[in-house]
C-alpha cells in the first residue's frame, strides 16, 4: 500500500497518446469535409471524429488539464450530435472544429515540455458553443438503402442500423461487393496469436469493415477452456439481445483439440478486393467467408476521389479512417526517454568495445599470441554492429507519420491566402531516426509556408498566365544510398528572381543556384515587403539551412522562374551514432561520417598541381581563433577532370610533416573536392557527443567521439569545412557550425 | 488472487486504472483494448471482475455489458463502467444493461480500489 498513484509519472504516455488521436481527428474532420463538399454524408467519420475527441477529454480528465478538457467537451458536443442526432455540420463549423484541434495541439505540445496549458481562448469556446447543427439531409441516402436486400440471418440483418445501411448501400454503388466473415475465437488459436483484433486488422487491410457482431453459438459444450468458476458451463445461455446463430457452422462439430468458445464473430465487409484476396487472408485465420450482397454497379475505373489537396491517391480516406481503430494494435509504445537510455547503454559498450581491441593490439605488441583473442574480439564487433542495427531500428519512424500534419498545414495556409493548392506527399517506406525526424519537420513546415505563401501566384493570375489554377506542391522523400533521406518540396509558382532577392540583400546577382541559395539563407533576410499572416516572420531559411547543417547534411536548390522551384534537404537517417572512417593527419587522428564521403582517392604528390591564389594567409591577428584556416588550394585530376585538393593539416594548423597519401572527396552543393590526409586508419562506428563548449565551437567540427584510449578524437564536417574555406563570402560562423 | 479484465481502447488509461489498483497485491490483470477483445477473452477464460470503458469502436461499453449479462455463466460477473464527463446520460443505460458501478473520469485512485474491493467482497459472500 506505500504505492503512490503519480499522475506526473502518466504525461508522456499522456502526450502520445493525445498527438495520435489528434491525428485521427484532424484526418476524420478533413475527410468529413470532404464528403460535405460533395453533398454526401460520412456519419463514420464524424464518430471517429467523436470518439477521438472523447478519449482526448477522458484522458485529460484524468491528469486534470482542465483547459483540454473544456475545448474537447465542447468539441465532443457538437460530434456526438452530428453523430448520433442525426444533425448535420456545415462546412464553417469544420473550421471551427480544425482551430479547436489545433488549440488542443499547442497545449498538448505545452504539456509534453512540461508547461501547464494555456486557458482557451473565449472566443473559441464560444464559436464551438454557436454550433448549430441543420437537420439532417439523409432520407435520400436512407430510401434506396432501406430497400437493399442482404442475404443474412434474421438476427445479423436486425441488427444494422439505418447508418450500417447506409453505409453498404454507399459501398455498393461504389462498385465494392458485401462479404460476411466468420471467425470463431479459440485458446488454441489465441495461444498462436490469432485473435479478432488480429482478424479484424487483416481483414481491415483488404476492406472496410461495416460492422462486427459477436454471435453466441448455440451449441456450448465444454467450449469453455479453464474456467474453473462456472460449474453450469454446458448449460445454454439466453442471448436476449444477440445474435444466435442457425445455420451452425462448423464450430457445431466440435472435435476435442479445437475448443470452441461457444462464441463467434461475424464481420460485415465492404470490399473491392478479389475473393481469393479476401480467401488467403481469412484461411489463415480459420475464418469463413461468403458474399452477402454484390455490388450495385459496375466498379468505376477510378472514383474522383475526394479532395486532392487533402489526400493524395494512396487511400481512399474513409477506409483509411475506418482502419485507424486497430493501427495502433501489434505497436508497443515506448517513451522516447527510454530509447534514448538504450542508445546511451549501447553507446558505452561501443567505446569500451574500442578499449578491449586496444587492450588486445598493445598486449600482441609484447609478443603474447593474441590469435585466439582477436577472433572473439571479431565475433563481438560483430555483434554489437548488429545490435546496434537493431536498436537503431527501433528509433526509426516514418517519414510518412512526419507528414501527417502537412494536409492540416496547407489546409490552414489555402484559406489563408485564398490560393489553390494540390498537395502530392509520397514518403514510400523511407524511415528515418525519431531525433533527424523532430529536427527536421519545423523545416518542412517552413518550407511548405514559404511556397504557400511566396511561390504560388493567385489563381486568377496563373489563369492570366497559362498555368492550371490549381498549384501543384509536391513533397517527396527518398532515401539514397549512404543512408541520406532526401526530402524535397517542389512547387509550380513563380520561381524565384535572383535579381530581385540580389537587390534586396544588397549583393552582387549570384550566378547560379547555389548562390542565389546563400543569398536567400542570409539571415534576416525576407523577399517579402511586409510580414504576412503566414509567412515572412518567423523561421528564415537561414534556419533551414542550419537544421540539414546540423544534421550534417545540405541544402540544395534549383529554381526556374515562371515555372517553379525545388528546395531538396538531403540529411543522414541517424544521427549519434555513425559509421566512420579515421585517419591520420599532422599527426593527429579523426574521424569523419562514412555518409558524408564520395570518395577516398591515392594521392601522388608529384600529380598535384598548385593553384595560382595559394591564398597562404598566415594565423596573425585571425579575428576568431576558432576560424579555420585558408590553405593552399591544389588541383589533382580525377577520372580527367580537375578536383579542388586542400591539405587538412594545413586547413586545421597542423605541423604538415608527413606526406599526404590519400584525399577524402566530399561534395559541397554540386561540385566535388578534396582533403588531403595522411593515412587512413579504419572505418568504425563511433558515438559522436555534440561539443557544447562555445570555446571549441570551430567550423568543420561536428563533435567529440572517443575511439577508446579515453581521449577525445575530433569528428570533422568536411562539407561545412569546404564551405568555410571555398564560399565567396564566408558564411557566418552560426549558420555552418 | 482476483483477476481483472481492463477494457479500454486507450492504453495509458488502462495503464492508469492499473496503477490505481496495483496497491492491492491480491488483484492480478489482463487487458482488453476493445470490447471485442473483451468478448474474446470472457467467452476463453474465466475473470472475477471486468472494468469497462463505454466509448470504444466496434463495440461500446453497454454492448459488453449486454453480451455479458446475456451470458449465464457470466450473469454475476461483477462490471465496473468507466466513462467521461457528459455521459452521464449513459449511467442510467449501463445500469440497466447490468453494470454493477458506474465511475466518472476523473476520478481518485482510491474510489475505484474501493468500489472494486466492494464488489469483490460481495462475490464472496454471495458464492456458496
Amino acid at each position: 500500500m506505500s504505492e503512490k498513484f503519480e499522475l506526473a509519472d502518466f504525461v508522456s504516455g499522456y502526450v502520445a497518446e493525445a498527438e495520435d488521436l489528434l491525428v485521427l481527428a484532424s484526418k476524420s474532420l478533413l475527410a468529413l469535409e470532404a464528403s460535405l463538399r460533395k453533398g454526401e454524408p460520412n456519419p463514420r467519420a464524424a464518430r471517429d471524429a467523436f470518439r477521438a475527441l472523447h478519449t482526448i477529454k477522458g484522458l485529460s480528465a484524468m491528469v486534470a488539464l482542465e483547459p483540454i478538457v473544456s475545448i474537447a467537451h465542447r468539441m465532443e458536443t457538437s460530434l456526438r450530435e452530428a453523430d448520433q442526432g442525426g444533425g448535420r455540420l456545415a462546412l464553417p463549423d469544420l473550421d471551427v472544429l480544425l482551430e479547436a484541434v489545433s488549440a488542443i495541439e499547442q497545449r498538448v505540445r505545452a504539456v509534453g515540455q512540461g508547461k501547464p496549458p494555456a486557458e482557451p481562448p473565449p472566443a473559441l469556446l464560444e464559436s464551438l458553443d454557436a454550433i448549430k447543427l441543420a437537420p439532417s439531409t439523409t432520407p435520400a441516402a436512407t430510401t434506396p438503402a432501406a430497400s437493399l436486400s442482404f442475404d443474412l440471418e434474421p438476427a445479423l440483418l436486425a441488427r444494422l442500423s439505418p447508418g450500417d445501411r447506409a453505409l453498404l448501400h454507399q459501398g455498393l454503388a461504389a462498385g465494392k461487393r458485401a462479404v460476411q466473415a466468420d471467425f470463431i475465437p479459440s485458446g488454441a488459436r489465441a495461444k498462436i496469436g490469432i485473435t479478432i483484433t488480429q482478424v479484424r486488422e487483416k481483414l481491415g487491410r483488404l476492406a472496410e469493415i461495416v460492422k462486427v457482431v459477436p454471435v453466441v453459438l448455440p451449441q456450448s459444450g465444454a467450449g469453455f477452456a479453464r474456467d474453473g468458476r462456472t460449474p453450469e458451463a454446458g448449460a445454454s445461455n439466453g442471448g436476449a439481445g444477440f445474435a444466435r446463430d442457425g445455420r451452425t457452422p462448423e464450430a457445431g462439430a466440435s472435435n476435442g483439440e479445437e475448443r470452441p468458445a461457444g462464441l463467434s464473430f461475424t464481420l460485415l465487409l465492404l470490399t473491392s478486393a478479389s475473393l481469393q484476396e479476401l480467401e488467403k487472408v481469412a484461411e489463415e485465420s480459420g475464418s469463413k467467408l461468403r458474399q452477402f450482397a454484390a455490388p450495385l454497379a459496375p466498379r468505376e475505373a477510378s472514383p474522383p476521389g475526394d479532395d486532392p489537396a487533402l489526400f493524395d491517391e494512396r487511400a481512399d480516406p474513409e477506409a483509411e479512417i475506418g482502419a485507424s481503430g486497430s493501427l495502433r494494435t501489434g505497436l508497443v509504445r515506448v517513451e522516447i526517454s527510454r530509447l534514448d537510455d538504450a542508445l546511451e547503454r549501447l553507446s558505452c559498450l561501443i567505446v569500451s568495445r574500442f578499449r578491449l581491441a586496444r587492450a588486445v593490439a598493445d598486449l600482441g605488441a609484447t609478443g603474447v599470441d593474441v590469435r585466439n583473442l582477436t577472433r572473439i574480439l571479431l565475433e563481438n564487433a560483430r555483434q554489437v554492429r548488429d545490435l546496434r542495427a537493431a536498436v537503431l531500428h527501433v528509433r526509426m519512424v516514418p517519414m510518412a507519420d512526419v507528414l501527417e500534419r502537412v494536409p492540416l498545414l496547407v489546409r490552414g495556409l489555402r484559406s489563408n491566402t485564398g490560393k489553390l493548392v494540390n498537395l502530392m506527399m509520397d514518403s514510400g517506406k523511407v524511415e528515418v531516426d525519431k531525433a533527424v525526424a523532430e529536427r527536421l519537420f519545423p523545416a518542412i513546415v517552413h518550407l511548405v509556408r514559404n511556397a504557400v505563401d511566396h511561390a504560388f501566384e493567385p489563381p486568377a493570375e496563373r489563369g492570366a498566365l497559362g498555368k492550371p489554377e490549381e498549384g501543384v506542391l509536391s513533397i517527396v522523400c527518398v532515401q539514397r544510398s549512404n543512408d541520406r533521406l532526401e526530402l524535397s518540396v517542389a512547387d509550380d509558382g513563380r520561381g524565384v528572381d535572383r535579381e530581385q532577392v540580389a537587390r534586396r540583400a544588397g549583393r552582387a546577382v549570384p550566378r547560379d543556384d547555389a548562390g542565389l541559395l546563400d543569398l536567400l539563407c542570409l539571415r534576416g533576410l525576407s523577399t517579402r515587403e511586409k510580414a504576412t499572416t503566414t509567412s515572412g516572420r518567423g523561421m528564415g531559411m537561414d534556419i533551414v539551412k542550419k537544421t540539414a547543417l546540423d544534421l550534417g547534411g545540405e541544402l540544395l536548390f534549383r529554381t526556374e522562374p515562371g515555372k517553379g522551384s525545388t528546395f531538396v534537404l538531403r540529411v543522414p537517417l541517424t544521427i549519434t551514432i555513425v559509421d566512420t572512417f579515421s585517419f591520420d593527419c599532422g599527426g593527429e587522428r579523426f574521424v569523419v561520417p562514412v555518409s558524408m564521403v564520395e570518395e577516398i582517392v591515392e594521392v601522388d604528390p608529384a600529380q598535384i598541381v598548385n593553384g595560382p591564389s595559394s591564398t597562404s594567409t598566415s594565423h596573425e591577428n585571425a579575428p576568431e581563433p576558432a576560424k579555420p584556416k585558408r590553405a593552399r588550394t591544389g588541383m589533382i585530376r580525377r577520372r580527367g577532370r580537375a578536383l579542388p585538393l586542400l591539405s587538412l593539416s594545413e586547413v586545421l594548423g597542423l605541423p604538415s610533416r608527413e606526406k599526404a597519401t590519400k584525399a577524402l572527396v566530399v561534395r559541397r552543393g554540386g561540385e566535388a573536392m578534396g582533403f588531403a590526409v595522411h593515412r587512413l586508419l579504419g572505418q568504425q562506428e563511433v558515438v559522436v557527443r555534440p561539443l557544447k563548449d562555445a570555446l571549441v565551437d570551430v567550423v568543420g567540427v561536428s563533435g567529440a567521439t572517443d575511439l577508446g584510449d579515453g581521449k577525445p578524437t575530433l569528428v570533422l564536417d568536411l562539407v561545412a569545412l569546404g564551405n568555410a574555406l571555398l564560399d565567396q563570402h564566408p558564411p557566418e560562423r552560426g549558420a555552418a557550425a | 488472487m482476483a483477476e481483472l479484465l481492463i477494457v479500454d481502447d486507450s492504453k495509458i488509461m488502462r495503464d492508469m486504472i492499473v496503477a490505481c489498483l496495483r496497491p492491492d497485491p491480491s488483484l492480478s490483470f489482463s487487458h482488453a483494448s476493445s470490447g471485442l477483445e473483451a468478448i474474446e477473452q470472457l467467452s476463453l477464460r474465466g475473470f472475477d471482475l471486468i472494468v469497462l470503458d463505454l466509448n470504444m469502436p466496434d463495440i461500446g461499453g453497454i454492448e459488453v455489458v449486454e453480451f455479458i449479462r446475456s451470458q449465464d455463466r457470466l450473469r454475476q460477473l461483477p462490471i465496473i463502467i468507466v466513462t467521461t464527463r457528459g455521459d452521464e446520460a449513459s449511467r442510467a443505460q449501463s445500469l440497466r444493461a447490468g453494470a454493477s458501478r458506474f465511475m466518472t473520469k476523473p476520478f481518485q485512485p482510491q474510489e475505484i480500489l474501493r468500489e472494486v474491493r466492494a464488489l469483490l467482497g460481495e462475490g464472496i459472500a454471495a458464492s456458496p
